[in-house]
């Protein structure tokens, strides 16, 4: 594990897919200043710019006039490179169903006490 | 031949056992690196039993015929021709079965490799179904979905790509592949890879907690995403229980301990190392007398 990683500071290199993840979580165009308060720790205005024109140069999100009086720009997701990905993962997986058993998943399914179960977990923790 | 070759091929049972006791209680690393590592070397010990079993046959070649008819040739402690027969044919389904389990795991990784561009090494699938799966590679890419990502918050993002960039970092993927090997080469140790399939996610959730400093928030964000999937558990796999497990697991403080749990699939690796050398001597010994005579 290296340094930057070990803290609860968040490592400097996550921050495009930080950015991205945002975007994509919002389903609509955001500002600038939109996602810096999308995201949850601090980041300085300049460094969400800089990172949102990353973006825009690999053509993954795409900018447009911000709109309602405001100047600037908004920004949203690319829609065209995610279908394809979206596509090409659908093609992977369900062309045979034992392929998602191999993989490592965040997450999987649930059964039926399962649910109950997490919620109350979930629940407890919340109170 | 003796019983000694037989016997490794039972031992993995014990790493099995020791595998439910190690996935619950041990800190998930070393649980991990213990368990991969006591599964491949049993599991190459298998092999190698089956492959002294079969090399009996050897007075059967008809290279061998003319040695055969010598007056007085005697083989000590000979294994049965159909001992030797079984063992071929079982050998060559381990093979099989191994052959099949790395190809798998290796063409799944391969179709989703280069799945679209990435941001920081996190490609994003527009799908409704909540994803989320490391793709190991030069350099390796998360894969994550928008049904993943609008279902959860921002703090609970970060759990999930710091969990998944944990899998990628300490190579997980090699761990199960090793695992899943061992496993299809000898049933007995299929506990073992599940325990395996297990811990490598604990390890990834204890590492995001570190990493964000927050145990609880990991803890949420599995359960949220888990909650949020639509489709149900795949059946070769991972179970709704896991998932419950590994909440569970987060709710506790972190474990700390491998070391005495680990002690069973050390003293079944130890056995199964001693009785194939011993096999392995005994064969040496039945060759020489047979060749020599």
């Amino acid at each position: 594990m290296s340094d930057e990683e070990a803290g609860p500071r968040r490592a400097r290199g996550a921050l495009e897919s930080e950015v991205m993840a945002a975007l994509w979580a919002a389903g609509e165009p955001l500002t600038p200043a939109g996602v810096q308060s999308a995201l949850s720790a601090g980041l300085a205005y300049n460094t969400v710019q800089t990172i949102l024109i990353r973006l825009l140069e690999k053509d993954l999100v795409r900018r447009g006039p911000a709109g309602r009086g405001s100047r600037g720009h908004a920004y949203w997701p690319a829609q065209d490179a995610a279908t394809l990905t979206a596509a090409r993962m659908r093609a992977a997986l369900d062309e045979r169903p034992d392929r998602q058993a191999v993989l490592q998943q965040f997450a999987a399914g649930l059964e039926a006490d399962d649910v109950e179960t997490l919620r109350s977990l979930l629940a407890e923790r919340d109170a | 031949m003796t019983w000694t070759v037989y016997l490794p091929l039972l031992l993995p049972a014990l790493v099995a056992l020791a595998a439910r006791r190690l996935a619950e209680r041990a800190r998930p690393r070393a649980a991990v690196l213990g368990l991969v590592t006591a599964s491949v070397l049993t599991a190459a010990t298998s092999v190698w039993s089956l492959l002294l079993l079969v090399l009996t046959l050897f007075d059967d070649l008809p290279a061998m015929e003319a040695l055969n008819s010598r007056s007085g040739m005697h083989l000590p402690e000979p294994v049965p021709d159909w001992v030797a027969t079984t063992a071929s044919v079982v050998l060559a389904a381990c093979l099989i079965n191994l052959a099949r389990d790395v190809h798998l795991r290796r063409s799944t990784v391969r179709r989703l490799r280069d799945a679209g561009p990435d941001a920081d090494g996190v490609v994003v699938a527009d799908w409704a179904e909540p994803l989320a799966v490391a793709v190991p590679g030069r350099p390796g890419q998360v894969l994550l979905t928008t049904g993943m990502l609008k279902v959860l918050d921002a703090d609970e993002r970060r759990a999930v790509l710091a969990h998944e960039r944990a899998h990628l970092t300490h190579r997980h993927h090699v761990a199960v592949l090793l695992a899943g090997g061992a496993a299809a080469v000898n049933p007995l140790l299929r506990p073992a890879r599940d325990a395996v399939t297990y811990l490598v996610e604990r390890w990834a959730d204890e590492e995001a907690a570190t990493s964000l400093g927050n145990r609880d928030l990991v803890a949420r964000a599995v359960a949220r995403a888990a909650l949020a999937t639509k489709q149900p558990a795949p059946a070769l796999g991972v179970h709704g229980g896991v998932i419950v497990r590994r909440v569970k697991a987060l709710h506790r403080p972190a474990p700390t301990t491998a070391r005495w749990q680990l002690a069973l699939p050390a003293a079944a690796v130890i056995a199964c190392l001693a009785l194939e050398a011993n096999a392995t001597l005994d064969f040496v010994a039945v060759l020489r007398a047979w060749l020599i005579g």
